[in-house]
């Protein structure tokens, strides 16, 4: 059985069954497709840059070396964040109850780089939640989709065609000032010196 | 960075700067405090795939495998890709000696082909002779952020002192009245906001904020609604 997307609010949990949107969903999509001489796609292939090999499908493999050459498995690899300081890993939050916190300002909303979005389909919404969400409040709280080294953060809103939740990282902003060019104070200006060319 | 030229509500233009806006959050892999890099290497030469060597030896694959070692080409698995170049190869995987033709297809949400046309090149409307405009539409954030996605943003900054005082009085108007304003591109303001040539069209939203003298002006691009998908299929979640 499928985990799913538990929260709870004041003590009252929820629990939703989810399914990623995207566009494509919802409107379709446009692709460009290359076709060959007798009208059939065309396949895609990366030819090194010397010229030696053409890969196709199938003919290469990625992954995580140590400098010197060494290929780390998946279950090898430990998580460092940008000061070299080992992260701990963060468990799946599906099927976990998450505190729900907020209602949060829109602005926390627009300052998440949204990855996933998800429909929720309610299988126990508490009526605080419920009430709330219909009033236009929204919550935050932390999602994780699988074991990891990095929990995301979540929004649930709801709006009249459901009930969804934004999975994404914050970003932060530049506050924008200006430099003031210097304002020439007129006391300082001698009315009766005459304007010296010669120094020029 | 983008040059992106724009007018305010009372068609007032300036060509600003939009930076795009992206997460800080980084994670380095490694093992025992040594750093790993992600690398793509060749993991198979040519002819030597599976369904190739199935092909070539039929029935006696599994016996080959074994005995000859088919699978393996010394000369090239394991070797780093540095960089390459896309080419395009016909249906039957042989090299095209003209340009490929292209076809622009259209799929409905359930994937179905609808229609298949000549593409047609699509001017980006960003830094176009007509300026990004302010639409008489102008929604509260908390209705705009529960009815539409916003997946990309841009911040707009001042290139001098008189792009400063323009970004910041859309900045405080917004900020003030507490709303986002649509944007429309083109002659007819209708045109979606389209960064690059051929690039996603999207519906762009203004929003301000003030502190003090500081501002912050962003341009949130969405280009679809929060909405149920027409077709549903089976809901996600890992196995228990």
């Amino acid at each position: 059985m499928a985990k799913n997307i538990v929260v709870s609010l004041d003590g009252e949990e929820s629990s939703f069954a989810f399914k990623a949107v995207d566009r494509a969903s919802l409107y379709g999509k446009r692709r460009r497709i290359a076709l060959d001489k007798d009208g059939n796609p065309c396949i895609r292939g990366s030819l090194l840059d010397d010229g030696s090999l053409l890969l196709k499908s199938g003919m290469s493999g990625q992954g995580y070396f140590l400098d010197d050459g060494t290929f780390l498995k998946q279950s090898d690899l430990e998580g460092f964040d940008v000061n070299g300081n080992a992260l701990n890993k963060a468990p799946s939050t599906l099927g976990q109850s998450e505190k729900l916190t907020g209602p949060v300002n829109p602005n926390d909303v627009l300052d998440l780089r949204v990855k996933t979005v998800y429909v929720l389909e309610e299988e126990n919404l508490g009526e605080k939640l419920k009430s709330s969400l219909a009033q236009g409040n929204i919550y935050q709280f932390t999602f994780n989709y699988r074991e990891d080294y990095h929990a995301e953060t979540a929004f649930i809103l709801s709006n009249e065609n459901g009930i969804f939740a934004l999975i994404g990282d914050p970003v932060d902003y530049s506050w924008l000032s200006l430099n003031i060019t210097p304002v020439i104070n007129d006391t300082e200006i001698d009315d009766s010196e005459e304007l010296d060319f010669e120094m020029l | 960075m983008r040059k992106i030229h724009i007018a305010n509500a009372a068609s007032r233009n300036a060509s600003v700067t939009g930076v795009p806006i992206t997460t800080h959050f980084e994670i380095n892999m490694g093992k025992d405090g040594k750093s790993a890099t992600f690398k793509r290497f060749v993991a198979a030469g040519e002819n030597k795939i599976d369904a190739d060597l199935f092909t070539q030896f039929k029935g006696e694959y599994s016996k080959q495998l074994i005995e000859s070692d088919p699978e393996i080409d010394f000369n090239s698995v394991g070797r780093f890709i540095e960089s390459t170049q896309s080419v395009f190869l016909s249906a039957s995987g042989e090299p095209l000696f003209a340009a490929p033709s292209v076809v622009e297809v259209t799929l409905d949400p359930s994937g179905a082909e609808i229609s298949r046309k000549a593409p047609v090149e699509i001017a980006p409307t960003m830094d176009d002779s007509i300026p990004l405009r302010w639409t008489g539409k102008k929604m509260p954030k908390g209705e705009v952020v529960r009815k539409f996605l916003f997946k990309r943003t841009m911040q707009l900054m001042h290139n001098d002192g008189v792009t400063f005082d323009f970004l910041h009085a859309m900045a405080k108007e917004l900020h003030d009245e507490n709303v986002m304003v649509l944007l429309a591109a083109g002659s007819t303001g209708k045109d979606p906001v389209i960064l690059q040539v051929n690039g996603t069209p999207y519906r762009g939203f203004l929003e301000g904020r003030i502190e003090g003298d500081k501002f912050i002006l962003l341009l949130h691009l969405s280009n679809m609604e929060l909405k149920k998908p027409v077709v549903t299929a089976k809901s996600e979640g890992s196995d228990e």
